[in-house]
């Protein structure tokens, strides 16, 4: 039992003092027993204040320490690594909570917030009593990442990856690489077009020795964890041989005889059943959709590159991180939203980009020659009423970006920018001046009063109460309405739960911190980058796999990681399995073994998070969670009381 | 005296230390470089370490600040210089470059410092604090602020009038008025320029009365007074003292106004004034607060809803820009502005106004680079040569960009750009080995 104990109080700026009166907390403890010091200090986390309390550790040998201040999900490793610097086990730390716990929460009665705040550091004494030196596991890593999704944000983090080292292996379900940012046209800031950029790094990428690309390629299951994630993989063949004369396969798409709506154009165009996403694709061969192809042998006949004896595969990739780059969903209208599935003429945004990169002279929709076009804005997003409740932040850029090339491109276009107060923020601005100055029309109202569209003898009209004209009843006749449609949530989202990587209010990929750890998820080796985490440009899609990728590097890089010993132990002689910590476990890390006598639980020691959820349900107690015993917990308890 | 010149290397040189720089020299560090911050200030951290809380997740700035700040200092492979500048960098070979740095003395013998601010008692001068946005003063002999790292006094020799107290009453004796300026000539393979941004003076907008009109600050100042370590305990107008019970926003203060030069948004103002909002409400209950924009551009994670939040806690919100604000006799001041929702030209009273003044460029890093042409944007921010593929790229091969000295971007932004200039430097250093 530790005996010699410092106790360090800290007044969090006035966070802490403002309502909890620090003097009287350390009076109150300082004669507790084993305490051989207590002090308060302004920022315990502050560098003077951590060298003391090095100091302190290693001229009087304390042999526990307790820090009350925020919460330990701001500074439990702070102060350990604090305590380890002073030549003390780090596990001999304990972290008292009395700011979210008590000033915050008691901010209106400051005798009672003192009082507990008193209790939850004497139980953090008690604690502090009973802790251990403790050694973290340590696990080897191999050297290898594993992205999945292939589009610039996964392009991006293989190609640093491979710079950096490690063998990567890129796992893309569609066929073709290049995600998203290959539907798009010429893009705001460079005027590169979408297939230009995702040539560029496609081509980067290929270069490269250290990085396997897997198309038409799904992770089926994982059966390992950090520094060795056992994933496998499922690869559905392209039914097309690997070197094949393109000539004779244009002739083998043309002989098709099936027609079936175009995703990679939004569905505005019809494709065959071989096909290909546009010219110049990565890998550049089309592929055979078998789920609509009818097997008429058509295209057999006439290229002796189809191959249907191809068949499917089941690969495992081992891996010491995982980068997830899996990207979003376009926000598909509710039918009769605005009109959308109601009129032949209501389209989303990325349908119209698709249409103005596919049309010559003039921009045409259903035949018909488009002047007038209505964009309404925030369709998906900030909903009223609906769970969307997020901006998508790159959607009010894009739809003016949008409105400049159709104008600058097609003759007599006229864009009306039904907006709920554009969002063109940074840089990005110079776009609503440019388009403002070209003669685009915006007119605003609020999230409560949308704008609504009728039709009237063919015509489609939009009507807005325009508070930029002191709420004058505003109408437009619209040849096209294009519904400004944001970014949502992967519809998909079998690999995330694979890994059982949780999600925020939004839905998106949760990191653990939105400032500090921006990539980084709960599930260790687990990073997240891109569009899947929440809405970004490309430019901040880049970034944000630039800095996964540094992260997936340090977890790999060294070959060993150390991971947290604080997890939960079995005592096999009274294990019984009844399969009831399994059930119990959020993080699958209980599973059987059986010896010649019995059938027993096993921790993975990688995969445990200590969360305890398995000790209350062990109906023979035969679960402890190593720094959690039941005499530390009662200690406690009897200190609170 | 001839001064003596150190010579040095490290793999990149980091110009800045607030929380891009430093950010991107943790990334480096832990992967085994050695990196070399810069930083002008007596302190790391840059802006970020004097906010008081973030949006929208409302942590205490100093407090997610404090421990990164620290680990930078521990980091093995990071060396810092505080009080420093960079004067020039002049590329050697193909991969690279000599940099001369000017370390200005702080007399004060850092190793030996213990922060006891017995020399901040002693000193007889007093004059205004920029730590604290000119809020209150401070000592010509002084701890920059609390949580400064590092944490020592410095002499501000410019104020200073030799008196000598201080050294008297210094208990360690590591007062030194003999120190000098240090020039060193460093050779590295890589810069990483993070040196952030300005905040706009709104002294350029006479119409709205800063400077004249007393009971006007800037959203920095107010940042301060709700800061853990704020100079008044509470909130003051500082032209009498009272505590306010009417306080107004002025947002895109210096910000997508062309007439002042800077037509573009500066993409924290919203955000960092719905936060004060927030807090406002909590430390004066009583108080109203209004805010007026021109657009709310709450597009982050996490944003709109914080946004909504805020409405719900009461917080007004007026579309209309502020044409023109003038004082009354007790200090309060009207705010005449058209208010599009009603269509009509108004005047309001408060007794507080708020400009949230916005991100304007450090060209400071402009002319580092004598023999090399480091573009800048139409904005006078760093440019960025290949902004979708390559972010952190500039017109110099071997030299990336982090942080704000881009152009605006929030704290989630930055950290994400840090990462990708340390990922890129790491790259770049591995491919030129």
């Amino acid at each position: 039992m530790n005996k010699k104990l410092g106790v360090y109080i800290c007044h969090c700026g006035g966070n802490i003092s403002d309502y909890v009166d620090v003097e009287k907390v350390r009076q109150s403890v300082e004669k507790e027993e084993g305490v051989f010091l207590a002090k308060t200090t302004m920022f315990a986390c502050g560098d003077s204040n951590q060298k003391e309390m090095v100091e302190d550790i290693k001229s009087n040998h304390l042999d526990g320490v307790v820090v009350a201040s925020c919460s330990p999900k701001l500074h439990l490793l702070t102060f350990r690594a604090v305590t380890e610097r002073g030549d003390l086990n780090k596990y001999n730390y304990v972290h008292a909570n009395i700011r979210e716990q008590a000033s915050w929460a008691h901010s209106d009665d400051k005798a009672g917030a003192t009082e507990k705040a008193i209790h939850i550091v004497k139980a953090a004494i008690a604690k502090v009593r009973y802790a251990e030196s403790l050694v973290p596991i340590k696990i080897s890593s191999i050297k290898s990442v594993a992205i999945i999704g292939g589009g610039v944000a996964g392009m991006k983090a293989a190609i640093e990856l491979s710079d950096l080292g490690c063998q990567v292996y890129l796992i893309e379900r569609e066929y073709f690489v290049g995600g998203r940012v290959s539907q798009w046209d010429t893009l705001f800031t460079t005027n590169e077009t979408g297939k230009e950029l995702v040539t560029r790094l496609y081509n980067d990428l290929a270069k490269r020795k250290n990085i396997t690309v897997y198309t038409g390629t799904e992770v089926i299951s994982n059966s390992g964890s950090i520094g060795d994630f056992k994933l496998k993989v499922k690869i559905t063949p392209r039914y097309i041989k690997e070197k094949c004369n393109q000539g004779e396969l244009q002739n083998a798409i043309d002989a098709c005889p099936v027609e079936v709506p175009d995703d990679f154009n939004f569905n505005i165009t019809s494709r065959k059943a071989i096909y290909h996403n546009f010219p110049g694709e990565y890998p550049q061969s089309p592929v055979i959709d078998t789920k609509n192809c009818t097997r008429c042998g058509a295209c057999e006949k006439i290229c002796e590159n189809v191959d249907f004896s191809q068949k499917e595969e089941i690969k495992e990739i081992n891996a010491g991180s995982v980068l997830m780059a899996t990207g979003f969903d376009p926000y598909t209208p509710a039918d009769g939203e605005f009109g959308y599935n109601l009129y032949n003429n209501v389209v989303t945004l990325p349908q119209l980009k698709r249409m103005i990169d596919l049309s010559d002279n003039t921009l045409k929709f259903k035949g018909r020659e488009i002047k007038n076009i209505v964009y309404i804005y925030c369709v998906g997003s900030r909903q009223v009423e609906g769970e969307n409740k997020y901006c998508s932040r790159y959607c009010c850029t894009s739809a003016i970006h949008v409105a400049i090339t159709a104008k600058k491109k097609f003759r007599d276009i006229y864009n009306f920018h039904f907006n709920r107060g554009i969002r063109t923020y940074g840089k990005q601005e110079v776009l609503y001046d440019e388009s403002s100055k070209m003669g685009d029309i915006y007119l605003q109202s609020y999230e409560d009063d949308p704008p609504v569209v009728t039709s009237q003898n063919g015509k489609t009209i939009v009507k807005i109460n325009d508070i930029l004209t002191g709420k004058k009843e505003l109408e437009v006749e619209a040849d096209l309405i294009v519904l400004v449609t944001g970014m949502v949530p992967r519809k998909d989202n079998s690999v995330g739960s694979l890994f059982k990587l949780p999600k925020g209010r939004d839905k998106f990929f949760n990191e653990i911190h939105m400032k500090l750890r921006p990539v980084e998820t709960v599930i260790d080796g687990i990073t997240i980058s891109g569009a899947c985490q929440g809405p970004k440009n490309i430019m901040e899609t880049v970034n944000s796999a630039l800095s996964a990728a540094a992260k997936s590097y340090s977890y790999v890089s060294k070959g060993v990681l150390e991971l947290e010993p604080i997890i939960a132990r079995i005592d096999k002689s009274l294990c019984t399995w009844c399969n009831a910590c399994s059930k119990a476990c959020p993080f699958d890390a209980v599973k059987m073994e059986e010896d010649k006598t019995k059938a027993y639980a096993v921790i993975n020691n990688s995969v445990c998070k200590g969360c305890g959820m398995c000790l209350p349900v062990c109906p023979t107690d035969a679960i402890n969670l190593i720094a959690y015993s039941n005499s530390e917990i009662e200690s406690m308890i009897d200190a609170l009381a | 005296m001839q001064e003596q010149i150190k010579e040095a290397s490290y793999d990149v040189l980091v110009i800045g230390g607030g929380i891009a720089g430093g950010e991107a020299a943790l990334n480096l560090a832990n992967n085994g470089f050695k990196v070399l911050i810069i930083e002008k200030d007596l302190s790391i951290g840059g802006k970020m370490i004097l906010l008081s809380k973030v949006f929208p997740t409302l942590d205490c700035s100093a407090c997610i600040t404090t421990p990164k700040v620290s680990e930078i200092s521990r980091q093995p492979g990071i060396t810092i210089f505080t009080g420093s500048e960079v004067k020039k960098i002049i590329k050697k070979t193909e991969n690279s470059f000599e940099a001369e740095v000017l370390k200005n003395p702080r007399y004060v013998i850092v190793e030996e410092c213990t922060a006891c601010q017995l020399c901040e008692q002693a000193c007889p001068v007093v004059v205004k604090d920029e730590y604290q946005f000119n809020l209150v003063g401070r000592k010509a002999a002084f701890i920059p602020f609390t949580i400064a790292s590092p944490k020592v006094a410095a002499i501000d020799i410019g104020n200073c009038i030799l008196c000598g107290a201080c050294e008297k009453a210094c208990p360690p004796k590591c007062i030194d008025f003999t120190q000098e300026k240090e020039e060193y000539t460093i050779k590295i393979k890589s810069v990483i320029i993070a040196t952030g941004f300005k905040l706009f003076d709104p002294l350029m907008i006479p119409r709205y009365g800063f400077g004249l009109f007393k009971n006007i600050i800037t959203s920095m100042q107010m940042e301060r007074q709700l800061a853990p370590t704020r100079p008044f305990n509470t909130i003051l107008r500082p032209g009498d003292g009272k505590v306010p019970c009417k306080v107004a926003y002025v947002l895109c203060t210096g910000s997508r106004d062309a007439t002042i030069g800077n037509p573009v948004c500066s993409q924290i103002c919203c955000m960092y004034s719905i936060k004060q909002a927030q807090l406002l409400m909590g430390a004066l209950p009583m108080a109203d607060v209004t805010i007026y924009y021109l657009n709310i551009r709450s597009f982050g994670k996490g944003f709109e809803e914080f946004y909504e939040q805020a409405k719900g806690m009461g917080v007004n919100f007026i579309k209309g820009k502020i044409g023109r604000i003038s004082e009354k006799e007790n200090g309060n001041l009207i705010l005449r502005y058209e208010d599009i929702n009603e269509n009509k030209v108004k005047e309001t009273e408060h007794d507080i106004v708020v400009l949230s003044v916005g991100v304007i460029a450090n060209r400071d890093a402009a002319t580092l680079f004598p023999d090399e042409q480091l573009k800048l944007d139409a904005f006078n921010f760093i440019n960025q040569t290949d902004p979708l593929a390559s972010p952190a790229r500039t017109s110099i091969e071997g030299v990336f960009v982090a942080g704000t000295a881009s152009g605006p971007m929030d704290i989630p932004d930055s950290i994400l750009s840090a990462g990708s200039a340390s990922a890129e430097a790491m790259s770049y250093l591995i491919q030129n080995k």
